[in-house]
C-alpha cells in the first residue's frame, strides 16, 4: 500500500506525459481518418447525384423535342385549314411555303447532286506540307459557293441544312457546321438541275479540278430524288428587328 | 506486484485522459500529414509494447524507453516523408518492422507471464 503513495520519479512522470501525448495523437488521427472517409463518401454521392441529374435532363430534353414536333405539326394543320378559308389566305400559305424553303425550315426533296469529299489517301511524303492533302473549310465554302451560283435551291452538308446563319469554319481537325463538328468525309447534297450543278463543279480549272490536283477524293453523283432535312437549330433574333417603314 | 499495478494505473489513466483530450479539442491532423502520424503512432505503440515486456522481465530502463519512444517515432515519420519524396512507399518498411516487433514483444510477454504464474511462489522468494 505504501508503494502507491510513493513519489513518482522523473522517469515515470515523463512516461505519463508521453502516453498523454500519444493518446491525444491517436484520437486526433482517428478523427482525421474518419473525416477523410466522410469526405470521400460525400464526393461519391455528389457524382452519383450529378449523373442522375444528367439523365433526368436528357429525358426532359427528348420529351421537349417530341413536344416541338407535335406543336409544329399542329401549326401546319392550322395553316392548311386557314388556306382553305379564302383566296387571300391561300396566297399567304403559298408565300409562307416558299419562304420556308428559302429559310431551310422544312424538309425538301427533288433532283440534284450528291458530292462526297474526302481527305487524300496518298501516303505522306517528305518536303510536302501535309495540310495540302486535307480538306479545309475554304474548300467546302468554294464548293457551296459554286453550287449556289449554279442555282442550287437547298444545300446540306452531312445533313446539316445550309441556312442564312450557317457557318462553315475550321475547328481543329474538324469543320464546324451549324455549331456541330464534322470530320471527313463530307457529303454535300444540293437540290437543283443535276446537269447544271454537275457541270459548274466540273468546270475546267474550277474547284473540283483544284481539289483533284491535291488528290483530294471527289465523287459527284446525279440523283433524281434526294431529301434534304430542315434546319434543326433554334431561330432567335436578339438584335435584328423589322424596321417599320412609313409608320 | 502492488507497486507495478499502481504505476500501470497511472499510465493507463494518462493514456485515457490523452484520448479524451484529443476527442474533445476541435483540432484534427491535416490530411497531408495524416499518413506520417499514422506511422509515428505505430512506432510509439511498438515502444510501449517493448516497455511492457521489459517491465515484466524486470530490466526496464526509463531513459531507454523515452529515447526509443521519441526516436523511433521521429525516424518512422522521416522514413514516410522520405518515401513520399522519393516515390517509393518506404513507410511500408516501418509498418512491417514495427508490426513484427510488436508481435514478438507480445509473444515474449506471454511467455514471461505464463511462466511467472506457474512458478509464482518461487519468483517471490527469489526477489525477496
Amino acid at each position: 500500500m505504501k508503494a502507491r503513495i510513493k513519489k513518482p520519479t522523473g522517469g515515470q512522470v515523463a512516461t505519463a506525459i508521453l502516453l498523454l501525448i500519444l493518446g491525444i495523437l491517436i484520437s486526433m488521427q482517428i478523427k482525421s481518418v474518419k473525416q477523410s472517409n466522410e469526405l470521400k463518401n460525400l464526393e461519391k454521392a455528389r457524382a452519383i447525384e450529378l449523373a442522375e441529374q444528367i439523365n433526368q435532363l436528357k429525358k426532359e430534353n427528348s420529351s421537349l423535342r417530341s413536344q416541338i414536333y407535335e406543336l409544329e405539326s399542329k401549326i401546319k394543320e392550322y395553316q392548311d385549314s386557314a388556306a382553305s378559308i379564302s383566296k387571300t389566305t391561300e396566297l399567304l400559305k403559298d408565300e409562307l411555303d416558299k419562304v420556308k424553303i428559302l429559310a431551310g425550315l422544312t424538309d425538301v426533296e427533288g433532283p440534284g447532286v450528291v458530292i462526297t469529299l474526302d481527305d487524300s489517301k496518298l501516303p505522306a511524303t517528305a518536303n510536302v506540307d501535309p495540310n495540302s492533302f486535307l480538306l479545309h473549310d475554304s474548300d467546302i465554302l468554294q464548293v457551296i459557293n459554286e453550287l449556289r451560283a449554279a442555282g442550287a435551291e437547298a444545300i446540306s452538308i452531312n445533313d446539316q441544312r445550309i441556312v442564312a446563319t450557317t457557318e462553315i469554319r475550321c475547328a481543329g481537325p474538324t469543320i464546324s457546321i451549324n455549331n456541330t463538328r464534322y470530320s471527313a468525309p463530307y457529303i454535300i447534297k444540293a437540290i437543283g438541275d443535276p446537269k447544271i450543278l454537275k457541270n459548274s463543279l466540273m468546270m475546267r480549272g474550277g474547284i473540283i479540278d483544284l481539289l483533284r490536283e491535291f488528290s483530294i477524293e471527289v465523287k459527284i453523283e446525279e440523283a433524281s430524288n434526294i431529301v434534304i432535312p430542315r434546319y434543326t437549330g433554334t431561330l432567335k433574333f436578339n438584335y435584328a428587328k423589322i424596321k417599320n417603314e412609313g409608320s | 506486484m502492488k507497486e507495478v499495478d499502481g504505476k500501470m494505473i497511472i499510465l493507463i489513466l494518462a493514456l485515457a485522459i490523452g484520448i479524451l483530450i484529443g476527442i474533445f479539442i476541435p483540432v484534427s491532423i491535416p490530411q497531408d500529414y495524416s499518413s506520417y502520424v499514422a506511422v509515428g503512432l505505430l512506432a510509439a505503440l511498438d515502444s510501449i509494447f517493448g516497455a511492457l515486456k521489459s517491465n515484466l522481465k524486470g530490466d526496464f530502463k526509463i531513459d531507454i524507453f523515452i529515447s526509443g519512444f521519441v526516436g523511433n517515432t521521429l525516424i518512422a515519420m522521416l522514413f514516410a516523408y522520405l518515401g513520399d519524396k522519393l516515390g517509393i512507399p518506404l513507410y511500408q518498411a516501418a509498418v512491417v518492422a514495427f508490426g513484427v516487433r510488436i508481435f514478438q514483444n507480445f509473444g515474449e510477454m506471454r511467455r514471461v507471464l505464463l511462466l511467472k504464474n506457474k512458478s509464482f511462489v518461487k519468483e517471490e522468494n527469489k526477489n525477496d
